[in-house]
């Protein structure tokens, strides 16, 4: 068994573990202790300040302060146990009050983010690479203006430009060049853009002589080499923007956080 | 009528002279002289006739009292021949690193590694003047000719605590180091006012060797006597020899060099056309051919291939300490009644300095001695089957795990070479950066890599330095600031003493290291006195000074970046299958 395989089912199998003790421990302390209410919620608290400590680390790289990916590993599978302890803390019932409502829809959304970041992390990276054609994110605009000074250069420019092919330059491919393009069916894995401009420009061949024709190759295969920076473009985009997500929506989540609390303790006559 | 082809004056041997202010009165004077006053110039071949190589391969050096001419640790491409003054050589103890230009490596204290808590502000690469001040035992001045001597600022102190030997004219020193590629092995300085030294560059050298037989048996003694015993000692396959034995297989070893001793230019031009292709490099042996000896790889890396339709396949790869051709001739020696021919071949990449112990003294010498257990298995001439390469750096394991293409990739690319190589697996990177901002908040604000690079599949080679085995970039550095910080350990520049000549960066064949313009605390560009920028070479130190290892590796959330030593593909294997 493989490392990473290791590493899920150890993680898995402790979480499970956890999640069972801490199911158990509520269903037989929930009722007897003192300040139940307090307790789960401020281990809750715990938890994800010790969650959030990741990104602290993640700032703190020249520290030996370990690896990153146990830190992202433990995150993961904290993370997780913190759903449990969520639902533990609110008893399994639906929060009442628009303020506990709020703090549960940012949880909510804070934990559905990490998710969604966990698995395009493990999906897009193995598409990319698939792919090829490996590109510098930063790079990828002035790779599309060089590609577009390419396009303009062999369907405008030279002595006897063809009218068929800068005619459609100007209808069909200034606008596919001018930008990234085709970012939904990209990040769904379609080629159909792709193949319908492919297309478009096969139709087109019918009307060309042999020099033109030699022109429609070469414009072919820019049209070819655009869609790779925007297949780039939009999965990396993709997974830079998952954390510009979760991590204001964390941020927003502790400070309600920390709000509860002291909402709590300022009304604490009627908590148990 | 086909179109003419254009045509250029073909490249010649001698088109760069070592030193083109050699004159022709230069070159009378060295033959007035010995060792070259007693060469026979007709014992040298017509295109490389002993004046001309006197002409374009050597250069006449003066050095001042005190001023270094060879560092312990550096490598060089050239030896030199006293002509006129005195040099010494330091025996012991070794002089202090600073004095050679180094740094000692010392890791970050409790104080300085939090401080970098605050550094998020500073000005990228930017010192403190005082911290660019050189240390106060050594300086440094340029010649008539531009070059930079440093040297040691109290010689009657160093002489005082530091036993030395003194060299007079006539002396050689650094052959071994040019020709075997090793480090040097120690440090040189002038002793008298002034002395004057010939640096013969390596080819030069070679040169010589080959049409004079003194100079050859010279060299060879030398050899021998400083380095081969030792190394022989060292190597697994003459462990059951005795003193005896072992000065008898000393005594008729061979030596052989491959390839081009400065071979970056060469990769750099490979790698822009793609790639080596094995059949365009200089054979060693050949598949085929009656086994001769066994070849000894002391440094530099050769490709064992074998024959495959039209071309040739890369089966392994083999590095310094690595055997080649123990098979056949062990096969041989246990079945002189059915004897087989080589198996593979073996070709030179890069530089290749190689031992070859003929196959009479292994079969008399070597392979009585070792038990039978320890013998090769027999080979099957009959078999379809061929035996497994010899082991180098990728056991059949790995080499299976690996794939051929990588393998092949890996190999084209030279990124054996790397004992740190920063390998990214695509699959899980998902191209945070975090490793470039973990780098940047480590050095300075200023990554030292550029997450890209060749791919092979999912593998990505970044663009970080490997720290090599065989580090081309150390050749030529004229302060001594690039060092290995321990031997055989990483490469690092001393910033202090880095003079911003780009030595280093042009010889780099992986384009690993960049030259930057350094400035103050408050992010003004510092200046010389000419006011012209200062330079210095910067690089990945693998961290050297930071507790934890490299923070790039440390930094990876996804697992997906190591620093994996290429010279066992052990390690990548695993790595590959986590």
């Amino acid at each position: 068994m493989n490392r990473f395989r290791r590493q899920f089912f150890l993680g898995s199998f402790l979480l499970l573990v956890a999640s069972v003790l801490a199911i158990m421990i509520h269903c037989r302390w929930s009722r007897q202790l003192p300040h139940y209410a307090y307790l789960t919620g401020w281990v809750l608290l715990v938890a994800m300040f010790l969650l959030a400590l990741y990104n602290a680390r993640k700032r703190l790289p020249f520290l030996p302060l370990g690896h990153s990916e146990t830190w992202a590993q433990l995150h993961i599978y904290a993370g997780f146990f913190t759903v449990v302890l969520f639902l533990i803390h609110l008893n399994f019932r639906l929060p009442t009050g628009w303020f506990e409502g709020t703090l549960a829809w940012l949880y909510a959304l804070v934990t559905g983010s990490g998710i969604a970041g966990l698995l395009l992390s493990r999906v897009l990276p193995r598409r990319l690479a698939t792919r090829g054609g490996e590109v510098i994110y930063e790079k990828i605009p002035a790779l599309r203006h060089a590609l577009r000074e390419t396009a303009e250069a062999l369907a405008l420019g030279g002595e006897t430009p063809s009218p068929t092919i800068a005619e459609f330059y100007v209808r069909q491919l200034s606008g596919f060049l001018a930008g990234p393009r085709n970012f939904w069916p990209h990040l769904l894995d379609s080629r159909r853009p792709l193949n319908a401009l492919l297309s478009e420009l096969e139709d087109l061949r019918r009307f060309l002589n042999e020099s033109e024709q030699a022109t429609l190759d070469k414009l072919t295969q820019v049209v070819r080499q655009k869609d790779g920076l925007d297949y780039h473009h939009a999965l990396q985009t993709t997974l830079k923007l998952w954390l510009f997500v979760h991590l204001p929506l964390t941020y927003s989540l502790m400070i309600c956080s920390v709000l509860h609390v002291v909402l709590v303790f300022a009304f604490a006559g009627g908590a148990r | 009528m086909p179109p003419t082809p254009p045509s250029i004056e073909r490249p010649q041997r001698w088109d760069a002279a070592f030193d083109p202010a050699m004159t022709e009165a230069d070159v009378e004077r060295l033959l007035a002289i010995p060792p070259f006053s007693q060469m026979a110039p007709e014992n040298f071949p017509k295109r490389t006739p002993l004046r001309e190589i006197l002409r374009h391969d050597t250069s006449i050096r003066r050095y001042r009292q005190g001023e270094i001419i060879t560092r312990q640790g550096d490598y060089g491409t050239s030896a030199f021949l006293i002509l006129s003054g005195t040099t010494r050589v330091v025996l012991k103890p070794d002089l202090a690193p600073a004095l050679l230009g180094r740094q000692a490596p010392v890791k970050k204290g409790i104080l300085r590694t939090l401080a970098q808590l605050w550094g998020g502000r500073r000005p990228p690469e930017s010192f403190q003047r005082a911290q660019l001040r050189p240390n106060a035992g050594v300086g440094a001045r340029q010649n008539e000719n531009q070059e930079v001597h440093v040297f040691l600022q109290d010689l009657p102190r160093v002489l005082d605590q530091h036993r030395t030997e003194e060299m007079a004219a006539g002396d050689f020193f650094g052959e071994i180091a040019a020709l075997s590629r090793m480090p040097r092995t120690s440090t040189i300085f002038a002793a008298s006012d002034t002395a004057e030294l010939l640096e013969i560059r390596w080819q030069g050298l070679r040169d010589l060797m080959r049409a004079d037989d003194q100079l050859r048996q010279h060299i060879n003694r030398i050899y021998r006597e400083r380095a081969l015993a030792s190394y022989l000692r060292a190597t697994p396959l003459f462990r059951y020899l005795t003193k005896e034995q072992l000065d008898q297989v000393a005594a008729q070893i061979e030596f052989a060099t491959y390839g081009d001793y400065d071979w970056s230019g060469e990769y750099k031009r490979l790698a822009q056309s793609g790639g080596g292709r094995p059949e365009k490099e200089p054979v060693i042996v050949q598949e085929g051919d009656y086994p001769n000896g066994v070849v000894l790889l002391r440094a530099g890396f050769a490709r064992v291939s074998q024959k495959f339709g039209q071309g040739e396949r890369t089966l392994n790869y083999i590095g310094a300490g690595q055997l080649f051709g123990l098979d056949e001739i062990a096969h041989n020696f246990q079945q002189p009644q059915a004897p087989v021919n080589l198996q593979y071949s073996l070709r030179g990449i890069g530089y290749t300095h190689l031992l070859i112990v003929p196959t009479n003294v292994m079969e008399q010498i070597v392979l009585p001695s070792l038990p039978k257990s320890e013998l090769p298995p027999l080979l099957s001439p009959a078999a379809e089957t061929r035996p497994a390469p010899p082991a180098g750096p990728v056991p059949s394991g790995a080499r299976d795990r690996i794939g051929a293409d990588t393998l092949e990739f890996l190999t084209a690319n030279r990124f054996f070479n790397g004992t740190a190589t920063m390998v990214i697996d695509l699959d899980r990177c998902t191209r945070c950066d975090d490793c470039v901002r973990a780098c940047a908040a480590t050095h300075d604000n200023n990554p030292r890599f550029l997450r890209h690079g060749p791919t092979s599949g999912r593998l990505m080679i970044a663009n970080a330095c490997m720290h090599c085995a065989d580090p081309v970039c150390m050749i030529g550095c004229p302060t001594g600031a690039i060092h290995r910080e321990s031997f055989a350990g990483q490469v690092v520049i001393n910033p202090t003493t880095c003079i911003g000549c780009k030595a280093c960066a042009n010889n780099c064949p992986y384009d690993a290291i960049r030259m930057v313009d350094v400035r103050d605390p408050r992010g003004e560009f510092m200046v010389g006195e000419d006011h012209k920028p200062i330079s210095k070479a910067t690089k990945c130190d693998l961290c050297v000074e930071n507790h934890g290892g490299p923070a790039c590796q440390r930094a990876c959330p996804h697992g997906a970046l190591e620093r994996i030593n290429l010279n066992d593909l052990t390690a990548l294997a695993d790595w590959m299958q986590r």
